[in-house]
């Protein structure tokens, strides 16, 4: 693809073009039918692929209104028979109610967002734009730490979280988050800001601006983006993570919503599969609303704000 | 196709303009840029990574303390036919469904991008699938759909085949969960869309002025200004390929099975270290992991030299 | 001196200090602090129980920490045990610590490292010696336990190198399960489970699956369960254990049980490959017997009432096939779960009182009935008998009724042996697939368990 940017002689560049706010319409109009039907077309095929990925949902939704023993021998979308029980039992079933484990998941959450979008971004500012000695070899480091299986890690984290005293707290679950543990998220910065023209920042430079400035008041606007991504990902991946809460946290009344979920199933005794259902839809919801308010966030790109 | 021209200019000033007048100080603002993540390098990642390097010299059972054994867990993966099995099922899997995954989310954040009414519930429907986690829902739908008695089955009796149980047959219980990977492509689709908006509008702009198609716009600018994102993609669903566990352990039940065909190398990993208390083995096993996702990422860093093209 | 009691040895200092190396001001600094088993006092919230007072307080109360795994049920139950343990308990705090079964090992191994082991903790035969030899657990006989009313062989197969490692929960048996309802519509008469044969067995199922036709099948694959194994070696005079820890069977007799199976797969008796394999992935509920396809199956007794439920049909209990075939009978009464105390607990005289309220004391019985399976104290067993409901009713009887047939209790698996589950329900699928004959899955058995347990 770059063959192409090499490959053509070099012409006349343009000038700063102003910038408009719009985008370009789509087509040059060809004829209004033609791109009705186009358009329509392309929702019918986007609806029906739609229909597939919603299945496991809708699945999900209909085994949460039927009763336990007919989950396995009913697998329709339909259920023969109809019951609310599994929500208000499902509700109640545990020591605490659910809404408990999802205030515990909520706290978790805000306090990972908080810690992933400022310490994330602000490692990857300086992978992105400062130079100092060892860049590369630190970057690789980064790397380098989410290759090892959590497995091999949970254990030795465990010893050390226990010397801290924080077994049973939320603070192994938000401290390494505030402290950019997460280098999938910085990585995912870096990219962003790299795409973001060094002439501006250059020139920010040049009158005198700070790094915290251009970092606050540039580079974190102009990839919005990122940081709609960066806060929909920890919502969701904090929200489901269920191995690292099942750990470190050991008093039932400090367990989250997948520790709690997982306490309704058991492979050697009978398992409540309609609880199960029913309070995963719940607990569905809350991530489902984040992504549907959120996704609009990440296409308030450059794109649309403009570089003035 | 002045904008080409502008971004390969660009390109070429990126690599020599660097004043250095204007990163004077840079290394002081980095000890305060980095310094939260440097702080929890020290003092969250470093020690347990450093301790599961030493454990992988032991004979370290969780129970007792770990007494140094040398090489002796390394020089026992090469005898194991089980970790061989575990990484030949591990690579075919990365290699087969992170290009197809990637393919998908990318294909669909082109159509998703703009144009279309309704397109916010269109990316949640298509992001709902990879909301399910690790679930155990998935272990359920994923028999209902592809067992024997099956939604993949019903609809190939329509066309009088008759299937099988896809998910618990050893020939074909991997590809089913490469089908599940591929199916759950939002997250990389989220990064594509994400990137698409970063592209600045002044290039489409300058190019259509110059009368280049749309086609031409997204060879010539798109998919240029987007390399950085698909890198990142390809970077991270290999890094995380590699460590492919929660699908696998919800939908064989932690087994791997059936007869070890969905074995994955984290999941046979974390039944040593648990199951079988073996946690100098798994650890060892987790330092040949990371040799190897190592390698494959520098091998991706060095290839991106020659295709990915970043705009500083 | 505190730090001394959380490292499971002294030897685990350097390499804990290498944990921890990064992080050596921070956790020096925390060493200072208390660092009892219940830092329930450090939660950032407020949403912390009020009860959950720390136990190093003033007035003398005492924290233990009690873990399991199971559903739902189990755990709303247990905590009614706990409420009237302390309520008799005054000073005596249990805080529950529980998840499901797969969970349940990763959490309670890692705490076990983090020097930070349960005070009681429940335990399974597969686990226990490894958990024993390791020094993990305490003597429960040394820590005063009252155990005059569990049965011997019951008692034996908690005993490590002599020391009562844990307390049986309660017993249970690993038989079959057949649906009278499909034998009725298959024609096919119930069997007598007093003198049948491993032929008459393969016939019945057969008969059955040839009845009832496509999707309805005699008996559920059982392969993958080293017990059934174990049950058809001891008719042979063998085990799958012997007493010094070794494999006390031979090839030849695996080779003939996984024959059996071949040969009920191969007939139709039985589903093939990956519909077998689907089925055994999906527990009682989706098990042939829990959705009506099949008429036998083997499970454990207290397995009876969740497959039956599932079912929706009363199912009953039978005595697997072969006892009066070979040499002496094979099933054998199996400790559903132990109680075991943590040798480094600091309150091991209230742990133990603990276990001793859960095995012994007949209102704690009333409540647990046979959740953890039928109560290992006969006594309690008998007091708590008539609030059982009918099913679990019917298994109390099957296992009384078998009492006098059992010989003698299999010894506790050797160390290692918790990876032999694993291996068998692994090779069992490479016999499903024909990847294996039964041959070569016995001798590749042998081999594999035999590099688990060590020898």
């Amino acid at each position: 693809m770059t063959d192409t940017v090499r490959d053509h002689a070099p012409s006349p560049t343009p000038t700063v073009v102003e910038l408009s706010e719009r985008y370009p319409e789509p087509e040059a109009k060809p004829s209004y039918w033609r791109s009705r039907t186009r358009s329509i077309l392309k929702h019918v095929a986007l609806i029906a692929f739609g229909l597939v990925m919603l299945y496991p949902l809708l699945w999900m939704v209909a085994s949460s209104f039927k009763p336990d023993a007919l989950i396995f021998r009913d697998t329709g979308l339909i259920p023969t028979e109809f019951t609310w029980s599994n929500y208000s039992d499902g509700w109640n079933a545990l020591l605490h109610p659910f809404s408990h484990y999802l205030i515990n998941s909520s706290i978790i959450v805000f306090g990972s967002l908080v810690g992933n979008l400022v310490s994330c971004s602000m490692a990857a500012y300086a992978f992105a734009r400062l130079e100092f000695r060892g860049r590369n070899l630190w970057f690789a480091i980064m790397l380098m730490s989410i290759m090892l299986p959590i497995h091999v890690i949970i254990v030795p984290q465990y010893i050390l979280f226990s010397e801290l005293n924080w077994i049973n707290t939320f603070l192994p679950l938000i401290v390494p988050k505030l402290l950019a543990t997460d280098a999938f998220f910085i990585f995912l910065m870096v990219q962003f800001f790299r795409g973001i023209p060094r002439e501006l920042d250059e020139a920010a430079r040049l009158d005198g601006c700070g790094h915290f400035r251009i970092y606050f008041r540039i580079m974190l606007p102009l990839s919005l983006p990122a940081l709609a991504t960066t806060a929909i990902f920890t919502f969701i991946w904090t929200w489901n993570d269920f191995f690292s809460q099942l750990i470190f946290l050991t008093r039932p009344d400090m367990y989250t919503v997948p520790v709690a979920l997982r306490t309704f199933i058991d492979a050697t005794s009978e398992s409540s599969w309609g609880s199960l259902f029913a309070m995963s839809i719940v607990s569905l919801i809350p991530i489902f609303l984040v992504f549907l308010f959120g996704q609009k966030y990440l296409v308030k790109g450059i794109a649309t704000t403009g570089i003035k | 196709m002045s904008v080409v021209s502008e971004l390969s200019q660009v390109r070429k000033k990126g690599g020599k303009r660097k004043p250095s007048a204007l990163h004077k100080g840079d290394g002081k603002a980095a000890i305060f840029f980095l310094g939260p993540w440097f702080i929890g390098l020290v003092l969250i990642t470093a020690g347990p990574m450093v301790a599961s390097a030493y454990l992988s010299f032991t004979d370290y059972s969780l129970l007792e303390a770990p007494n140094w054994i040398g090489l002796e867990n390394y020089t026992r993966m090469f005898e194991d036919p089980r970790l061989i099995n575990a990484l030949k099922v591990t690579f075919m899997y990365v290699l087969i469904s992170v290009p197809l995954q990637l393919a998908a989310a990318l294909a669909l954040a082109l159509v998703l991008d703009r144009g279309l009414r309704g397109l916010a519930i269109y990316r949640s429907v298509y992001y709902l699938p990879s909301l399910l986690g690790g679930s155990v829902a998935i272990a359920l739908l994923w028999r209902q759909v592809f067992g024997a008695d099956g939604l993949v089955n019903a609809v190939l009796a329509w066309f009088g085949v008759e299937g099988q149980g896809w998910v618990s047959h050893p020939d074909y219980a991997l590809g089913t969960l490469m089908i599940l990977n591929i199916w759950t492509f939002g997250a990389p689709m989220i990064i594509f869309l994400a990137g698409l908006r970063q592209i600045p509008q002044m290039y489409y702009e300058a190019a259509s002025i110059d009368g280049a198609s749309k086609w031409r716009q997204f060879r010539s600018v798109t998919i240029p200004l987007l390399t950085p994102i698909i890198f990142f993609n390809l970077v991270l669903q290999l890094i995380n390929a590699f460590q492919t566990f929660t699908q696998a352990y919800v939908v064989s039940g932690g087994t791997g099975g059936p007869a070890d065909s969905t074995m994955f190398y984290t999941l046979y990993l974390y039944q040593k270290g648990f199951a079988s208390l073996d946690m100098g083995y798994a650890s060892a096993m987790a330092w040949l992991l990371l040799a190897i996702v190592a390698g494959m990422t520098a091998v991706n860093f060095l290839v991106s030299k020659y295709w990915v093209f970043y705009n500083d | 001196m505190t730090s001394s009691i959380r490292f499971a040895g002294r030897a685990g200092l350097a390499w804990r200090t290498s944990a921890v190396l990064g992080a050596g001001v921070l956790a020096l600094a925390a060493c200072n602090g208390d660092s009892g088993a219940a830092p329930a006092d450090d939660e950032p919230t407020s949403e912390g129980s009020s009860s959950a007072a720390a136990d190093n307080g003033d007035t003398g109360n005492v924290e233990i920490r009690f873990s399991w795994w199971g559903s739902d049920d189990r755990h709303t139950l247990t905590q009614e045990v706990i409420d009237l343990f302390e309520e008799k308990n005054p000073g005596i705090t249990v805080v529950p610590d529980y998840t499901d079964w797969g969970g349940y090992w990763d959490k309670l191994a890692t705490t076990v490292a983090g020097g930070d082991t349960p005070d009681v903790m429940t335990q399974e035969e597969r686990y226990l010696t490894d958990y024993a030899n390791r020094g993990v657990v305490a003597d429960l006989a040394e820590l005063g336990l009252d155990t005059s009313m569990v049965d011997e062989s019951v008692l034996t197969s908690g005993t490590i190198d002599g020391k009562l490692a844990g307390v049986a929960t309660g017993i249970n048996a690993y038989t079959i399960v057949a649906d009278p309802q499909m034998f009725e519509d298959a024609g096919v008469e119930m069997p007598d489970d007093e003198t049948w044969t491993w032929d008459d067995f393969k016939q019945i199922s057969q008969e059955i699956s040839d009845a009832l036709g496509d999707g309805m099948y005699g008996v559920q694959d059982y392969g993958g369960n080293e017990a059934g194994f174990n049950i058809y070696a001891r008719q042979h005079g063998e085990s799958l254990y012997a007493e010094d820890g070794t494999l006390g069977y031979s090839d030849a007799t695996l080779e003939s049980w996984w024959q059996d199976l071949v040969d009920l797969r191969e007939s139709g008796a039985m589903p093939d490959g990956s519909r077998s394999v689907e089925i055994a992935e999906g527990g009682p509920e989706q098990s042939l017997l829990g959705t009506n396809s099949g008429a036998m199956g083997f499970w454990w007794t207290n397995q009876l009432s969740a497959i039956s439920s599932a079912a929706g049909r009363d199912l009953v209990l039978l005595r697997p096939p072969g006892e009066s075939e070979f040499d002496r009978t094979g099933l054998y009464y199996k400790p559903a779960m132990f109680y075991s105390v943590s040798a480094t607990t600091e309150h091991p005289e209230e742990s133990a009182k603990f276990v001793d309220f859960l095995i012994n004391d007949p209102e704690a019985g009333a409540l647990i009935l046979s959740d953890r399976g039928l109560n290992a104290n006969t006594e309690v067993r008998e007091s708590v008998s008539a609030q059982l409901d009918p099913l679990e009713q019917q298994a109390a009887e099957f296992l009384a009724d078998v009492a006098d047939e059992i010989v003698d209790g299999p010894p506790a698996p050797p160390n290692g042996a918790a990876d032999v589950p694993e291996i068998t329900g692994r090779i069992n699928e490479q016999v499903l697939f024909d990847t294996l004959s039964a041959a070569d899955a016995a001798a590749q058995f042998t081999s594999e368990a035999n590099a688990a347990i060590g020898q």
